[in-house]
């Protein structure tokens, strides 16, 4: 009998494990990609390059100066790619960077302050 | 006084296959005569086949159990289905999307069919001898709890984040939801293009694996069970099963298999009508296990795929059919609808009248048996 | 005193019971909550003189044996025929309405005579066919709308589409003929149908004077005991057959009751579960699946007519929504469920 109850507890504590597991690696999470003007600090970076985008290996698109696209991205760990577009012609200049998600999070990239590598490249909300 | 021979006895076996796979055969003939008139050319029908066959086979195949006990057609599926569109909403209201969107779908709707289940084979239980008509009843007034549940209680009491599926009262659920968050899935899972047709080799190996776990559960104590329950009450009662118990697991493993196969259903086709997405599960899966030759006492998992060619060809073809011969294709969907309850119709009764002309002759028998006329 | 009100509750049956408490305490929040209660009173007796006709059509088949009629929609799709030929006959007034009789009960007795045939082939298991045999001819009729060459310009679609619209109105023609019929005003919000209410009246005493003569008592014999029926000289088959033309007739007479009083004639898939409604007010009023009488009918008409009617309008005002629907499946299925799952007890 106490076998039994222990378990069918056990089985309990892992479906409940798993589903928090397919919760987490499913979550659908906005990402707001921003190509505008940031002041960090005292500098400012402008946006005058447009770009095209990748996250996680999935085109978003091509973002003017100014401009802004979402993606929607599912799970934890993410990678956002971007390329230089000079004269409508893809430059080869890439710039990669990878973040992670927690559960309820959704992110603003911004594109200048990520070509410029500063640490306010993107801002999570709750 | 002569003595009359049993009717099936004096027919050669060529009428008595004829009989005993009436429905099948009719079917065919239909079909056939059909697919000509619709002009549709082959490869329409094989992609649209593959589609209808991954996605419906695994709610026919949830039938499988309850009948193996006894129970009869079990219409408590859709009481399944039911709990799997509550999953699904729950999903959609988190926002999880993907493969692992439909499987926490499946985890969080699979204590909820339990239940329904459970609830539904005690019903069953009460009703010895009456499971279809119960049955059938059971699911109108769950869905009219469902109902409550998911056009009341959901944005209400049951709290519900994403205002999109709600409708603009701010409460209850739309009714339509889009599930393109889990669209196929499972289908393309393991993509495969074989000439353009998508070949959804998830679903096909999910499909595979429930008709292993069928089979195995037939050599099962469990399952061993079930067939005697199903073959006599009383004989298994005194082998010492607890009868009742083993009627009410039929139909709670059969509902959630049910809530899997609309899961599986659903993210196939993309999107769901909260409302209306269960109602005709019930009798569609029944009509086309019957068209696959099953019976009420008897069925098997060739019935299940042969069944779900037939019909769902006869699906496929009857509103092309209604518009080439009369010009109207709703003419061909009422005629769906009533190939659907006609074959249930026509089954049952079929059943039915063998089953009593089987009794009769056991009892004449018994009788001529009685009185020495019959020499054993 | 305590045994008195304890085989009072034993016959009648807990669950009237408290159904019949709960209708009464609906009545009593009826003005509380803001319902006019007279137009209460007034939809309840309405819909009890609707609706009455196609419950006592049960009757018969429960009383022989046949269990209860889940395949009613024969008799109705006799009655919708019958209606729609009168209209298109452009017959008014009582004309109309018996005509629309007339050629119902010619159709129903034909519908009927076969699907007794079929019943008698499969007894035992009458019910779960019955359903399906019902959903079946209703798909089907579909089919012959569609098809039918009808030219009343009330029933076809205006632009021309093919076949009859889905609801015919037969204002004009027959609507609320018996309703008017000698009606009784009292107050400014109720209005008795008294010639419905007497029509539903004559049929049942026409029925409970046909259980009476040989053949009725014949068939209350086929139903309680077969063997003993047989052994009398009773032919157990042809008698059931009766009792399935005559319930078959009756239903058809019952939608034409109900269409003189709802307005409309619905065609298509709209009587697909029309036996429900009916099997449920019957169980209500005391009747099981062996089971039946007109008391039976007759309370159980008002009590589900009742709930029904109240319940939606009481709620729709405390909570502000019409949940109507919801509860109408819930009650009616769920007396179904109930009854079904109640144990044959052998007398």
């Amino acid at each position: 009998m106490r076998k039994r109850i222990i378990i069918r507890t056990t089985l309990i504590v892992v479906l409940i494990l798993i589903g928090i597991f397919l919760y987490t690696v499913g979550k659908e999470h906005k990402v707001l990609i921003d190509n505008r003007d940031i002041s960090v600090g005292d500098i400012t970076y402008s946006a005058d390059t447009t770009y095209k985008v990748w996250v996680d290996n999935q085109e978003i698109g091509v973002i003017e100066k100014g401009g802004k696209k979402m993606a929607r991205v599912k799970g934890i760990s993410h990678k956002i790619v971007v390329e230089e577009i000079k004269d409508n012609v893809l430059t080869g200049e890439e710039y990669e960077k990878r973040f992670k998600l927690k559960t309820n999070e959704s992110a603003t990239v911004n594109l200048p302050a990520m070509i410029n590598d500063k640490n306010e490249w993107i801002d999570k909300i709750n | 006084m002569m003595k009359k021979q049993s009717l099936t006895k004096t027919m050669n076996p060529g009428v008595h296959f004829l009989i005993n796979n009436a429905v099948p055969i009719i079917f065919i003939i239909l079909v056939a005569f059909a697919i000509p008139i619709t002009g549709l050319s082959g490869k329409y029908f094989i992609r649209e086949l593959t589609t209808r066959i991954s996605r419906n086979s695994f709610l026919i195949l949830a039938l499988l159990i309850p009948i193996m006990a006894g129970m009869g057609m079990n219409f408590g599926i859709v009481l399944g289905a039911m709990a799997g569109q509550i999953g699904l909403i729950f999903i959609t209201d988190w926002r999880i999307i993907g493969l692992p969107a439909m499987l926490l779908a499946m985890l969080i709707s699979t204590p909820i069919a339990i239940l329904l289940g459970y609830f539904a084979g005690i019903v069953l239980n009460r009703a010895k001898g009456r499971e279809m008509v119960t049955g059938f009843m059971l699911a109108f007034f769950m869905n009219g709890i469902y109902q409550l549940v998911v056009l009341y209680g959901m944005g209400n009491i049951i709290p519900i984040s994403n205002s999109s599926i709600l409708l603009p009262r701010g409460y209850g659920i739309r009714n339509a939801i889009s599930l393109v968050s889990i669209r196929q899935v499972l289908d393309k899972f393991i993509p495969l293009k074989i000439g353009g047709i998508l070949i959804p080799v998830g679903t096909l190996l999910v499909i595979a694996t429930l008709c292993i776990f069928i089979v195995w559960f037939k050599k099962t104590k469990l399952g061993q069970d079930m067939r005697t329950v199903g073959q006599d009450n009383d004989v298994a009662r005194t082998s010492g099963i607890n009868v009742e118990r083993t009627r009410i697991l039929s139909i709670v493993i059969s509902t959630v298999l049910a809530c899997y196969g609309q899961i599986i259903f659903l993210q196939n086709i993309g999107n769901m009508n909260t409302y209306g997405g269960h109602r005709q599960v019930g009798v569609f899966a029944i009509a086309a296990l019957l068209v696959g030759g099953a019976t009420v006492a008897k069925a098997n998992i060739s019935n299940v795929f042969i069944g779900v060619i037939l019909f769902h060809t006869m699906f496929v073809v009857s509103p092309r059919a209604g518009k080439e011969l009369m010009g109207q294709a709703q003419l061909g969907e009422y005629f769906r609808v009533f190939v659907s309850y006609g074959v249930i119709a026509f089954s049952l009764a079929l059943y039915a009248w063998r089953k009593r002309i089987e009794k009769e002759n056991k009892r004449k028998k018994a009788m001529a048996l009685k009185r020495g006329i019959l020499v054993k | 005193m305590n045994e008195k009100v304890e085989n009072i509750i034993e016959n009648v049956g807990l669950p009237r019971i408290i159904i019949f408490f709960f209708l009464v305490s609906l009545f009593a929040l009826a003005p509380i909550v803001g319902v006019s209660f007279e137009t209460s009173i007034n939809d309840v007796i309405v819909r009890f003189a609707m609706n009455g006709i196609l419950v006592l059509s049960l009757v018969s088949m429960v009383k022989s044996g046949c269990g209860l009629n889940f395949g009613l929609q024969l008799g109705i799709i006799a009655g919708l025929l019958g209606a729609v030929i009168s209209i298109e006959m452009q017959l008014r007034g009582f004309a109309g309405f018996f005509t629309a009789i007339g050629i119902a009960i010619f159709i129903a007795v034909i519908l009927g005579f076969f699907y007794g045939v079929l019943l008698n082939k499969i007894k035992g298991d009458e019910m779960v066919v019955a359903t399906y045999v019902g959903f079946s001819s209703v798909s089907l009729m579909s089919i012959f709308w569609l098809i039918l060459p009808f030219k009343s310009p009330n029933m076809i679609w205006a632009y021309g589409g093919l076949g009859l619209r889905t609801t015919i109105s037969n204002e004009g023609y027959w609507l609320h003929i018996l309703t008017n019929f000698f009606q009784i005003k009292i107050g400014s919000h109720i209005n008795i149908p008294t010639g419905t209410i007497l029509f539903f009246a004559l049929l049942c005493l026409l029925v409970w004077a046909f259980f009476r003569t040989k053949i009725g008592t014949a068939m209350t014999a086929v139903g309680s005991n077969p063997e003993y029926a047989r052994s009398c000289g009773v032919k157990v088959n042809k008698t059931r057959v009766i009792s399935v033309i005559l319930s078959t007739v009756l239903s058809a007479i019952g939608i034409i009751v109900y269409q003189e009083s709802f307005g409309f004639i619905q065609l298509y898939m709209a009587p697909l579960y029309m036996a429900f409604p009916a099997i449920a007010a019957l169980l209500l009023g005391g009747a099981s699946v062996g089971k039946a009488s007109i008391k039976n009918v007759i309370i159980g008409t008002f009590l589900f007519q009742g709930i029904l009617t109240m319940t939606p309008s009481i709620l729709n005002n405390i909570i502000q929504s019409d949940m109507s629907e919801a509860i109408r499946m819930i009650v009616s299925n769920g007396m179904i469920v109930y009854a079904l799952t109640r144990v044959v007890r052998v007398r």
